[in-house]
């Protein structure tokens, strides 16, 4: 959907831009990895640190660079729009062995030139048992083995790519420009004492953080020349663009940024950097309304800009941000369906003096999402209790679109639970949210907030009740604490239950140590660490504990699921005695296929409390079951604690992205009476067609879980018809019951689809007709059009709110 | 005995939007003594009753709660109220029906500190009334028609009592919006929209929502196996209206739809 008439529309030029990047194929493209094996070859030598620095220099150096005709700001990730680089120096494998199906893919399509193949193949045997996966996997102890093979705590992505999952220090960027950083790493690097045994390694760092600034003047002074040269033969109009365009790029991103359009090109050129540098994903613009604020002031106040060519630098934006693409490996598609590079926008919120921090430019950015209609950049308003009436209204507008964006963080809950955990009052007040739901202090926070182990809640209920076995692999989880059958109580269950959900605590968090210290000997990501602070202060990249805060979360999957099982098994099997354990497990066992089953399938769905309705009898089972695994999670340090940073541990997460389909591919069938292989639900949403008590009802249960421990993002899905919105007064219902989740629930997160169930069905009939139509997958939001069957499914499923 | 004291509900509804002011929840009350023919709840009129428990149908049966029970179940939501100005809505059926009941609810509600509205036919003794709305802040107050033949005819009883009810309740100062149900071949013509603005100018009303005739009882009408008088008459919809609703507002009555 479209408003027009409220928003403005993208200038011809912009819309034909936009259409130029939604129409092109997104291919696969060898050239950056080819340009990193030859680094690597060159460089056999040098310490991992100088590199991947000597690495991301050759590319930067030599990879093609290209100026689109519409565009005013440059810089490109690959050899066109949407084109995906690959990344040999953390895995070839699933690369090569997906090199003729990226094709013939159900969701997340790549298209692959024979050349293309060609390339990679020959390049293949360098990096065999020579990159992260295979580093990694070498590294992790036998006891965890059983985990990877089954891919249980969807640990494979992370030894397929980088981290990422945080926004760096753009304020800093644009007041001094590289050129700051570079003095202050040369400051640093002429203290050092080399007789400190230390002191090598430092010096290393730095050297690789000249060496990488150096590689993006380098990358920037490119495309100034590639502009004057266009402008030789442009029109004139055009001419006088490119040589503006030529103009920037001889000055930012190294040198401080003056006007709005350097300022927006000199982040632009980092965001883009730091995603040729890894492929990392989640990769964040912060609280860009703040830092991008006084140089829009200064162009408004001297007349050298108007709010209209504001936007439109905007639109371009965000046009380029869809642009970067990741290739994922087919299984973990499925967890992040619809090829989502998660590039967070944060707006609005307060200033760290507790004000409200809308500006003009907050408007402006909303103005110019709504306008490009595109699912990147990922967009978050900052809810807080005095949250500016006009903005929130304006917020909503854009909710309307349809396109499930803005998501709103809420800081009455995220600003205490960070306090709570040690970070700095000032630096609370600034947090802004990275990638989808999940929160962090831009520029100085280490990688992942959220995006470590998955925990699939239901599929363990399940080994539980099967003896430590789990029921998908038929593989030894845990020790044997007994089965179903033993269980005469349900306090035997769930002490059980207890047991396993620790053990299997404590085995991710080895996962996770082994592939961070994997990764940090192996792909340090120098740009990266330069841009966020302190690493060039303690000459440490981030993964070596050079970030002032450094606090981590997984990912808690069907927590809807396994309070629904929960309560189905209190109620209907130990407190009804309605069916017995025997004929449960069998029912199971059977996925509800026989005649029988199919009635014990429906007394479950029907007969059972569910979470979602405000019902304790539900909600507080996952409470309980939830914190045995927070309890156990919080003991355990992360590979940076004691090594610098504040914090260096973990807390919880349920922002579980589209995981919730992959996941429950994975899981048999459960007690909630959901058949084996359907989707979980997502996040701490409840379970699809469960809440049936209407959105107060939903508010209620999910504030009921310990939020402030689950400071690594609690999702929330809700999906309102577009006739919830369409009269005032109803969109002020809609405000105030937001306000009472945020204010009184203290609830952490909530997004809306906003697309009524005959526009998904018709997109799926007809996808032709609907292009552009964007939806929420869970933490983000993607083209309908490119999700798998299934995910779109599940989207066309989750329960609408009406009236 | 209060404790003691049930009434058949039928529904609870939460995120109530369009029953009053802010976020509410609508207690529906069973059982209702008038008989509207385009009526969407036909399960909920006295006549009908049997029918809709025959079904077995808890949804269109409704059960028996205690004034503690039904306090417990709204209250879950006291946070939305108090964010939004909201509270409960006593609506049916006929809330006046189970008036005992009620008026115990409403006086726990109000210690709760809940605002409290009713939306009511008004078709109840005066002393029945008069003892409801003592509790009430918010009457959404139905009136189908100014003619006592017309009224009687397709609700199945007369108006006498539900104005006399309406002024008493004007009089005392209850916070009072009329309610019009607007339904065709009844009261969708300009007679009868001049005849009842005059009627509610003359009796201090201030307020007034139309609510268009839809068609979402039909299908109930069907479950029930009952005969559906409004079989096949086509859905109001507001553009058609605004003839009909300037009668309204030429009086000098604030006139919405809803």
């Amino acid at each position: 959907m479209e408003n027009k008439q409220h928003f403005g529309e993208l200038t011809p030029r912009l819309k034909a831009f936009r259409e130029k990047v939604l129409d092109a194929k997104p291919y696969i493209d060898a050239e950056r990895a080819v340009l990193c094996t030859e680094a690597y070859q060159a460089n056999k030598n040098q310490p991992p640190i100088m590199k991947r620095a000597l690495m991301l220099k050759n590319i930067l150096e030599k990879m093609t660079i290209y100026i689109e005709n519409e565009t005013m700001i440059v810089g490109n990730q690959a050899c066109g729009p949407r084109c995906a680089p690959i990344f040999p120096e953390y895995t070839m494998e699933f690369v090569i062995k997906e090199l003729d199906l990226f094709e013939k893919r159900d969701g997340d399509v790549f298209y692959i030139t024979e050349e293309t193949k060609r390339q990679l193949r020959e390049l293949a045997p360098f990096w065999e048992n020579n990159n992260l996966r295979a580093r990694g996997g070498a590294l992790l102890p036998k006891e965890v083995d059983v985990y990877m093979e089954t891919g249980f705590f969807g640990m494979e992505g992370k030894l397929n790519a980088g981290d990422a999952h945080l926004a760096v220090d753009y304020p800093e960027l644009l007041r001094v420009g590289l050129r700051g950083f570079e003095q202050r790493t040369l400051e640093q690097k002429a203290k050092l004492d080399l007789t400190e045994p230390g002191s090598i390694d430092k010096y290393v760092f730095y050297n690789a953080v000249l060496v990488v600034i150096e590689a993006v003047k380098t990358y920037a002074a490119r495309f100034s020349r590639l502009a004057e040269e266009l402008a030789k033969t442009a029109s004139p109009e055009r001419k006088a663009e490119l040589l503006e365009i030529s103009r920037i790029c001889r000055k930012v991103p190294y040198e401080p940024a003056g006007t709005f359009a350097e300022a927006v090109q000199s982040v632009w050129f980092i965001q883009l950097i730091l995603q040729i540098e890894s492929n990392g994903h989640s990769l964040s613009y912060g609280r860009f309304d703040q830092y991008m604020y006084p140089y829009l002031q200064h162009d408004l106040d001297a007349g050298a800009i108007t709010e209209e060519e504001a936007v439109q630098l905007l639109d371009n934006l965000w046009i380029k941000t869809l642009t970067v693409n990741k290739v994922r490996s087919q299984t973990h598609t499925l967890s992040s369906a619809g090829s989502p590079m998660y590039q967070n926008v944060t707006v609005g919120g307060q200033t760290t003096d507790h004000r409200s921090a809308v500006n003009r430019l907050s408007y402006l950015v909303l103005r110019s999402v709504a306008q490009t209609r595109l699912p990147q950049p990922n967009l978050t308003v900052r809810y807080f209790n005095g949250i500016d009436e006009p903005f929130f209204d304006e917020a909503i507008e854009v909710m309307k679109l349809g396109t499930g964006m803005p998501a709103f963080n809420n800081d009455e809950i995220i600003i205490p639970s960070f306090i709570e955990k040690g970070v700095k009052e000032e630096d609370a007040y600034n947090y802004s949210a990275i990638g989808c739901v999940e929160t962090a202090v831009p520029g100085k926070w280490g990688y992942r907030c959220t995006g470590m182990s998955y925990l699939n809640f239901p599929r363990i209920l399940l080994m539980v009740m099967n003896h430590g076995i789990d029921q998908t692999s038929g593989k030894r989880f845990t020790k044997d604490y007994g089965g179903f059958e033993d269980f005469e109580t349900y306090d035997d269950l769930f002490a059980a239950w207890d047991k396993s959900i620790r053990e299997l605590t404590r085995a991710s968090v080895i996962v996770e140590n082994a592939i961070d210290l994997a990764s940090e000997r192996d792909v340090p990501d120098i740009l990266c660490s330069a841009l966020t602070q302190d690493c060039i202060g303690r000459g440490k990249t981030i993964k070596e504990g050079g970030a002032v805060y450094d606090f981590i979360s997984g990912l808690q999957v069907g927590i809807a699921d396994m309070a629904d099982s929960l309560a189905a098994i209190k109620t209907l099997v130990y407190d009804q005695k309605k069916i017995t354990r025997e004929e449960l497990m069998d029912a199971l066992k059977d996925n509800f296929e026989s005649e029988k089953n199919r009635k014990i399938q429906q007394m479950l769905i029907d007969e059972a409390p569910k979470y979602g309705n405000d019902d304790d009898a539900a909600d507080l089972l996952v409470v309980d079951a939830y914190n045995c695994y927070i309890d156990e999670m919080k003991k355990y340090h992360n590979t940076r604690f004691g090594r610098g940073p504040i914090g260096g541990i973990r807390y919880a997460g349920t922002s579980s992205i589209s995981a919730n389909v992959g996941q429950g591919m994975g899981t048999m069938a459960t007690p909630n009476g959901r058949k084996a292989r359907t989707p979980l639900a997502e996040g701490s949403s409840p379970a699809h067609a469960m809440d049936r008590c209407g959105p107060t009802a939903v508010f209620k249960s999910v504030s009921k879980l310990p939020t402030h421990e689950i400071t690594g993002g609690s999702l929330l899905n809700q999906k309102v018809t577009p006739a919830l919105l369409s009269t005032d007064e109803n969109k002020e219902k809609l405000k105030m019951l937001i306000r009472t989740f945020f204010n009184r629930l203290k609830g952490y997160h909530v997004q809306y689809n906003v697309v009524d169930r005959a526009t998904l069905l018709d997109a799926q009939a007809h996808p032709e007709n609907h292009k552009d139509l964007i939806v929420r997958v869970a933490g983000y939001s993607a083209f309908f059009n490119v999700l798998s069957r299934q995910t779109q499914d599940d989207i066309i499923e989750r329960t609408e709110q009406t009236l | 005995m209060q404790s003691t004291l049930t009434a058949t509900i039928f529904n609870i509804q939460k995120f109530s939007i369009n029953d009053g002011p802010g976020i509410r929840s609508t207690v529906f009350f069973a059982g209702c003594p008038l008989r509207c023919r385009w009526c969407s709840n036909p399960e909920s009129q006295n006549c009908n009753r049997a029918a809709a428990v025959a079904t077995g149908d808890a949804k269109l049966a409704g059960r028996e709660w205690t004034v503690d029970e039904v306090m417990a179940e709204v209250l879950k939501d006291k946070d939305f109220y108090d964010e939004s100005g909201g509270g409960i809505t006593l609506s049916g059926g006929e809330v006046l029906q189970q008036h005992a009941f009620a008026v115990a609810l409403l006086k726990k509600a109000h210690a709760a500190g809940l605002h409290c509205a009713a939306e009511t036919t008004g078709f109840a003794a005066h002393e029945v009334f008069a003892a409801f709305i003592r509790n009430i802040d918010l009457l959404l107050f139905d009136m189908k028609h100014f003619d006592r033949q017309a009224h009687l005819e397709k609700t199945g009883v007369p108006n006498d009592q539900i104005i006399e009810n309406m002024r008493y309740a004007v009089k005392q100062g209850v916070p009072l919006i009329a309610r019009i149900p607007v339904i065709p071949k009844f009261n969708f013509s300009f007679d009868a929209a001049r005849g009842m603005a005059a009627l509610l100018v003359d009796i201090g009303v201030h307020e007034v929502h139309l609510l268009p005739f839809h068609q979402f009882g039909e299908k109930k009408y069907e479950q029930l196996g009952l005969a559906y008088e409004m079989q096949g008459v086509k859905q109001l919809h507001r553009e058609q209206l605004g003839a009909y609703q300037k009668v309204f507002l030429d009086a000098g009555l604030d006139c919405t739809f809803h």
